[in-house]
């Protein structure tokens, strides 16, 4: 019965079966990638590096499930909050670019009094960020990057009546962080 | 009515239509309600703030090239290092473990299931482990359904892969809160022995056999091991972490699995027994151990090696496990079958700390 399952797969492989995955695979990242690099970008504060964790976790993904699984989206944009939040816990090396970059747009995108209360340094919100317990810090950064309550609830395969509760501690876990690495 | 929830009050900072009418009216006649709205805004709007970044611009084409380019990679998410060929002692032991069990589980009627209900220890020494053939010495092994580890992003897809529920622990707050899940279905496996091959394999290492018993020259051993899954607290490398190399030692592991299930063929229980523990590297006190255990078809023997471990019997979730003390202080663990589901944690904690998580498994 195991022969007859290998013989069925190569045949079917062999009739367009991976013209048909990898068709999907290419629908699945031209829609996602965008997102995708979104999401490790705020957590990097660095595009470049963000699109490298935004290829690896397509490579991984590719690896492991069909690009027609239902949970393709959510299984992505969980596993590049997971890598992004990985990569700023084990470097360092990012200080000056996210330094330069943090004072090129604050003038625009940021109240400067909010901005003092939390911490003038990009790099110690990011890393107070990857301190945050993984689901705290990952509902954070989802939400940030524009996700609707009900996406970051199947991302973090929770219901969506507990994503303003989740958002609402995280919030203040990380507020609490920033001010915490501060003082040290 | 009740004051509004922290959950209601965030949610309407970003939705503010979301609150039904009786919560408005209580809202807007509550000022506790509206003062905690005013903190839990102002945190939100700072973290917004805190967390802003420049839109990026992506070639999404020439992205979608240099995934296509990527080296090909295992189809496993995870490399577990008993797969790898470089790890030939852990193989080594892992077979000299395989045969102890297979010692204790073949010892069950021909065609009936081994299911455990409990475990116990059964004491080996290093040079009991060194004497004893490979399996690979005694026939031949193939998968029919291989392993498939992988490595996955929740506890919930963990649930999905494996189709088990993941254990929930209650760790201590040494213990580091960046958690990975693996998750693997069952998988099946069969054993067939091969009397040739167990005399050549003998000769070779100066040895001579005990003449199989009639029946026994290609009957065959089929295990199924798992569905597993394994909750790992502690970082798996800062790199990709889907390659083995970079692992690092986890702090804590906590895994489940439904207990191993093994059937026999062709040969009598007590032939197999009897042969398998008159073989040259089973020592007469490790047989004797093996006999020792009550009930083989319900029991899974864990092999301890003693030099290095002090297997204790231990109670935990209410039923009887086998804790092991690392005698070196650098870690603890503790295993234990419950509703035909084999538990265990381990990790680099003191015994008291695993056996607290142990029991606190939800």
């Amino acid at each position: 019965m195991g022969a007859n399952f290998e013989v069925a797969s190569t045949a079917g492989r062999r009739n367009g079966a991976v013209t048909s995955n990898e068709e999907s695979f290419e629908a699945l990242f031209s829609a996602e990638y965008g997102r995708v690099t979104g999401i490790a970008n705020r957590v990097l504060a660095d595009p470049y590096e963000a699109e490298d964790v935004a290829q690896e976790v397509f490579v991984d993904f590719n690896r492991l499930h069909s690009a027609t699984a239902p949970y393709a989206a959510a299984w992505l944009y969980r596993a590049a909050a997971h890598k992004a939040l990985n990569r700023v816990r084990g470097r360092r090396r990012r200080e000056k670019r996210e330094l330069s970059q943090a004072a090129d747009e604050s003038s625009h995108t940021m109240d400067p009094q909010q901005m003092l209360e939390v911490n003038e340094d990009r790099r110690s919100v990011r890393q107070a960020l990857a301190r945050l317990a993984p689901k705290p810090a990952t509902v954070l950064v989802l939400r940030a990057s524009g996700l609707s309550y009900a996406e970051v609830a199947q991302a973090l395969g929770v219901g969506i009546g507990q994503i303003g509760t989740l958002l609402r501690r995280a919030e203040a876990a990380l507020r609490k962080e920033v001010i915490h690495g501060a003082s040290n | 009515m009740a004051h509004l929830t922290d959950g209601t009050l965030r949610r309407k900072f970003d939705e503010p239509d979301s609150l039904t009418e009786s919560e408005n009216r209580h809202y807007s006649a509550c000022a506790e309600c509206q003062s905690r709205y005013a903190t839990l805004a102002d945190d939100a709007r700072v973290v917004a703030g805190a967390l802003a970044v420049p839109a990026i611009n992506v070639d999404v084409a020439s992205a979608l090239s240099r995934v296509r380019s990527a080296p090909a990679q295992p189809r496993f998410g995870i490399r577990l290092p008993i797969y790898r060929p470089t790890s030939r002692p852990v193989m080594g032991m892992l077979a000299a473990a395989t045969v102890v069990f297979a010692l204790v589980v073949t010892a069950v009627a021909q065609g009936v299931f081994f299911q455990p209900q409990t475990v116990q220890v059964v004491p080996v020494s290093v040079a009991d482990l060194q004497s004893l053939s490979g399996l690979g010495d005694f026939g031949t092994f193939a998968w029919t359904t291989k392993p498939t580890p992988q490595l996955v992003a929740s506890a919930t897809e963990a649930a999905t892969v494996s189709g088990l529920h993941v254990p929930a622990a209650t760790v201590p707050s040494t213990v580091t809160a960046n958690t990975s899940y693996a998750a693997m279905p069952a998988a099946v496996g069969k054993f067939t022995f091969d009397a040739a091959k167990a005399q050549a394999a003998a000769a070779k290492a100066g040895k001579t056999l005990p003449k199989m018993p009639a029946g026994m020259d290609g009957s065959t051993l089929t295990v199924t091991v798992g569905p597993a899954v394994i909750e790992i607290y502690g970082n798996l490398g800062a790199g990709a972490g889907t390659d083995a190399s970079q692992l690092t030692l986890p702090q804590l592991v906590v895994g489940a699995s439904s207990a191993p299930v093994v059937t026999s063929s062709g040969v009598s229980t007590q032939e197999f027994e009897n042969y398998m523990l008159s073989l040259p590297g089973v020592s007469p006190k490790l047989a004797a151990a093996i006999r020792a255990v009550k009930d083989p078809s319900t029991t899974l023997p864990i092999p301890i090696p003693i030099e290095y471990a002090t297997p204790t019997n231990v109670t935990v979730q209410d039923v009887t496990g086998v804790a092991v003390g690392d005698n070196t202080g650098l870690g603890a663990g503790v295993i234990w079958i419950k509703g035909g589901t084999v538990y265990g944690v381990a990790g680099t904690l003191k015994q008291d700390a695993i056996l607290e998580i142990a029991n606190g498994l939800k």
